[in-house]
């Protein structure tokens, strides 16, 4: 399970949280000054699984149809708001400010 | 230069195109053969849409704080990502191009695409 | 013409909608707001579902997928479905899914 302190530590954090497979929000850390609530979060969590899912479909079938490999198995997937990024794997996720946004740092701290 | 070009042109960077949003035309560059890149603008599209459909509903939950409407996203694969904005897509190879700055560069130059989806 | 869904069990609300998800007629729940959100609702999965088909054809490489007739969540009591561009909500504990769709079939070639 990922590291929420570690997340939520990331430089521009606003919150970090683990759910289950089916997306149910179990932990979270929240920035004091941001306006996520676990309510929000939860939501956001059933967003990641299901595209997630998504993914893994389209990586499936693109790698039967093509014949190429790369993208199975999934390891996250980041929706782009319009304000906000969150970034996320199969088990937890992270969400920063558009402007403000570290692929690399959250996927590794994800990954970690 | 165009955005497809520049991001053609950078490290990592394995192919990039563009969909319409109404599904009937794309364009590419890059290394993918013509089949292979109009698979993968068909699936660029419809995670498009469906992102779009969870950030609107996000909104209409009272749950939005700066999510609607969606500008992109990614799936990083394990040795592949393809990310995509407003109705530009990218594939990069892990281990020699670097996300942040394709993101960077897309969120600079890809206008947002709310007022275009049909 | 699709008010006489309404009398079907346990349908509480049916909307016809426009390909922009702009609601053309509606019945039931709360008023028009309700069918507007509901249509707006209806009309965001619809293209979801094109999208998950449109896929699945190309994957799969057998027909049959597209275009998709409709989609159907069904909650714990509540079920959504909708066929073309009507969408229906109904209390699964009082009406019969059966029933629903073959009406909503038959209202979507209206």
């Amino acid at each position: 399970m990922a590291d929420l302190d570690k997340l939520i530590n990331l430089d521009g954090a606003v919150a970090a949280f683990n759910f289950s497979s089916k997306g149910e929000l179990q932990e979270s850390r929240i920035s004091a000054d941001s306006e996520m609530t676990d309510a929000i979060l939860d939501l956001v969590a059933h967003v990641c699984v299901a595209n997630t899912s998504i993914a893994t479909m389209q990586a499936r079938g693109w790698e039967n149809v093509t014949g190429s490999g790369g993208f199975y198995p999934v390891k996250g997937f980041s929706l782009i708001g319009f304000d906000w990024t969150v970034i996320a794997n199969e088990e937890a996720g992270v969400i920063m400010p558009n402007d403000n946004t570290d692929y690399e740092a959250a996927y590794a701290a994800l990954e970690a | 230069m165009s955005v497809i070009s520049d991001l053609v042109a950078t490290p990592g960077v394995i192919a990039a195109g563009e969909y319409t949003y109404r599904g009937d035309r794309f364009t590419y560059d890059g290394q993918l053969d013509y089949e292979t890149a109009r698979m993968a603008s068909i699936m660029c599209r419809a995670t498009t849409m469906a992102v779009h459909m969870e950030t609107d509903m996000l909104k209409h939950l009272k749950a939005d704080c700066g999510c609607a409407p969606a500008r992109g996203w990614v799936v990083r694969g394990d040795k592949m990502t393809v990310c995509v904005m407003a109705n530009v897509f990218c594939f990069i190879d892990n281990a020699n191009g670097s996300l942040n700055d394709i993101m960077a560069y897309l969120r600079e130059h890809v206008e947002s695409s709310e007022t275009m989806l049909v | 013409m699709i008010k006489q869904i309404m009398i079907l069990d346990g349908v509480m609300a049916v909307a016809h909608f426009r390909d922009d998800g702009e609601l053309v007629e509606g019945y039931g729940m709360g008023g028009q707001e309700e069918q507007a959100n509901l249509a707006h609702f209806a009309h965001n999965y619809k293209r979801l579902v094109q999208g998950n088909a449109d896929q699945l054809s190309m994957f799969t490489g057998i027909r049959g997928w597209t275009p998709p007739g409709g989609w159907v969540v069904r909650g714990a009591r509540y079920t959504v479905c909708s066929v073309g561009n009507v969408v229906c909500l109904f209390d699964g504990s009082e009406g019969h899914l059966n029933e629903v769709m073959q009406e909503l079939r038959g209202a979507s070639q209206w």
